[in-house]
């Protein structure tokens, strides 16, 4: 076949040709690079959270002066919880139970030990997405697993660590830190030693979480034993965190949602902005799309009588436009695996910087694969359009 | 599939709708085509014989009436369908031979043979040698003069297993002698097959002895 490829091959403008890769190129890596750092940069405004599903809020009362000195608890009655769970938008409430007894934590990091007193919280299991064997703990284990807030990360990093002179620390280091556990009981007679991980770092779970099981049997090993105490904080699972009867309801009962950083200015410019430079990228990659259509279809204008004496001497459809649909592939291609290296180069530069500002950097594909996609839109378009001509000269 | 019969009925090229047709033995008439039998179709310029050639040959579709292979309306032809035919059933020279200047005599036919796989590389050899081109053979095509051209072409055409070949003024520029030995190879490899010969003239017939003529 490769009297037809070179028959057909013949016109062939390696200008042009270029002038597709070049453009496609370049449309492609701005698609690459921005879709991955748009990936990337989310999670530092993202309020959503790998450990509590987006339509969880979580809820509490709002703190007032008067909370403070009257003596009442800003804790929610069983009547209040009930008013909630029947509210429509409402699929489930979950309460947080709050340790009944002291915690020390002590840590040595550095060369150095610290410790501080400590509190811990615990969701029902089933509002926690912790996925795996981390997340769990029986009586008799040595170790707990914890989950704490970004923002306890974010305080120690830019604002304590500097002024004490302490090493800053990624959420991998963190992780990896001991962490020794002294428990006692209110009245002081009955302690246990424990330790604990960090396993995870939340930003809508404002609190230090532990595993439910955790919870209840070390307040039953520790606890006062009376009444478990109100609880102050619920997890609110609605079918539409949107929704502006929610908004009312929560305004109209004192409360507020933690966490919530959906409507940020910074995030709304990170999208803004990356939405601008996707949109130049898609254009470019447009532009460069038809490019090729039109030179590939110049180029089967010119051959179109060699396309159709060929078909004439029964030359399947497939064979004669294989030769443009190989150029079709290659170019592609080739302007696809340019545009990845630039996207990996770029991420490789950028990458470090947002992981010492402690953010979990996404998948490194996805942006990759984003560009593969619209490289294989690329691609089918032109080889259908091509098809379409060899069936034009058939006749 | 074979093709045993090529019918036609009623045919007429648009172009003569509006004309009155002097008596034709072909348009407007229900004709058949009978494998195994060899045709001369003989017409003045302009009759219309590159046109039937084509509308046998699936190239073109401005005809009035029906043309069955068997009985299978062509009209209900697929592509695919067609370049099978083309490949397995039907030969076609035409009368521009739609050969490719820039490839040599021996590329031009052997890249017709690469999609049927019919001959082997000695045969075609043999048959240029018997055409006399076989010094030409390294040529580009383009460069060759119209007889020799034409007898490439009756050898890429006969580089293909068929039912029919079609020729359409195969002979225009070869001598009588060559006209001969072209007839004889055409014939030849007809025979074998037990294929039909429809070719047309404008007064240069190919010499076959026993054959139908036709007035267009």
């Amino acid at each position: 076949m490769k009297l037809i490829n070179r028959l057909l091959r013949k016109n062939t403008s390696p200008a042009r040709i270029a002038g597709f890769v070049i453009s496609n190129f370049i449309g492609l890596a701005i698609i690459v690079g921005g879709v991955q750092f748009y990936q990337d940069a989310r999670s530092l405004w993202a309020d959503d959270d790998s450990f509590i599903k987006s339509d969880y809020l979580v809820v509490n009362k709002k703190v007032t002066a008067a909370n403070t000195w009257k003596d009442a608890d800003s804790g929610f009655s069983e009547a209040e919880i009930a008013d909630l769970k029947a509210q429509p938008w409402v699929r489930g409430v979950g309460e947080f139970m709050a340790t009944d007894y002291k915690v020390w934590a002590s840590v040595s990091a550095g060369g150095r030990g610290m410790s501080t007193m400590l509190f811990f919280e615990s969701l029902p299991d089933e509002y926690v997405d912790a996925k795996g064997a981390d997340w769990t703990f029986k009586p008799g284990d040595d170790v707990v697993p914890i989950i704490i807030s970004k923002d306890y990360l974010a305080l120690y990093n830019f604002g304590f660590a500097g002024s004490a002179g302490l090493p800053q620390m990624s959420e991998s280091i963190m992780a990896g830190i001991p962490l020794r556990l002294v428990l006692t009981s209110d009245d002081g007679l009955r302690q246990k030693t424990l330790n604990a991980r960090v396993t995870g770092f939340s930003n809508r779970l404002n609190t230090i979480l532990v595993p439910r099981s955790f919870m209840e049997w070390s307040n039953a090993e520790l606890g006062r034993g009376g009444a478990a105490a109100k609880p102050s904080r619920l997890v609110v699972d609605v079918s539409s965190p949107g929704d502006v009867a929610i908004k009312d309801y929560l305004s109209d009962h004192g409360l507020e949602v933690a966490g919530d950083k959906s409507g940020s200015s910074a995030s709304f410019l990170l999208k803004l902005v990356v939405g601008i430079v996707l949109a130049v990228g898609i254009v470019i990659t447009l532009l460069s799309l038809f490019i090729l259509l039109l030179s590939i279809s110049l180029l089967m204008e010119k051959n179109r009588e060699k396309l159709h004496a060929l078909l004439m001497l029964g030359c399947p459809l497939t064979e004669v436009s294989a030769p443009y649909e190989r150029i079709i592939i290659f170019a592609t291609f080739a302007a696809y695996l340019l545009a990845a290296a630039c996207g990996i180069a770029l991420r490789t530069s950028y990458i470090s910087q947002l992981e010492a500002l402690g953010l979990n950097a996404s998948e490194w594909w996805i942006g990759l694969a984003t560009g593969l996609s619209v490289a294989l839109l690329v691609m089918v378009v032109n080889v259908l359009a091509v098809k379409n001509k060899v069936l034009d000269s058939w006749r | 599939m074979i093709i045993n019969s090529i019918k036609l009925s009623g045919m007429l090229p648009r172009v003569f709708s509006s004309e009155s047709i002097p008596d034709s033995d072909v348009w407007k008439r229900e004709l058949t085509f009978r494998r195994g039998e060899y045709y001369l179709v003989e017409a003045a310029s302009g009759g219309g014989k590159s046109s039937m050639c084509s509308y046998i040959f699936g190239a073109r579709t401005d005809y009035e009436g029906t043309l069955r292979f068997n009985d299978t309306d062509t009209a209900t032809l697929v592509i695919s369908q067609w370049q099978e035919l083309r490949r397995r059933n039907l030969a076609y020279l035409p009368q521009e031979l739609s050969l490719f200047p820039e490839l040599t005599a021996l590329q031009n036919i052997e890249l017709k043979n690469s999609l049927t796989g019919w001959k082997t590389r000695e045969e075609i050899e043999l048959w240029l040698e018997e055409l006399g081109i076989d010094s030409r053979r390294d040529y580009p095509v383009g460069k060759m003069s119209i007889g020799q051209q034409q007898r490439v072409g009756i050898i890429r055409a006969l580089c293909q297993p068929f039912d029919f070949i079609l020729l359409d003024e195969p002979v225009s520029h070869l001598d009588a002698e060559n006209n001969r030995k072209a007839a004889r190879m055409i014939i030849g490899e007809a025979s074998r097959q037990e294929a039909g010969i429809i070719a047309t003239s404008v007064g240069n017939p190919l010499i076959i002895e026993e054959s139908v003529r036709l007035k267009l």
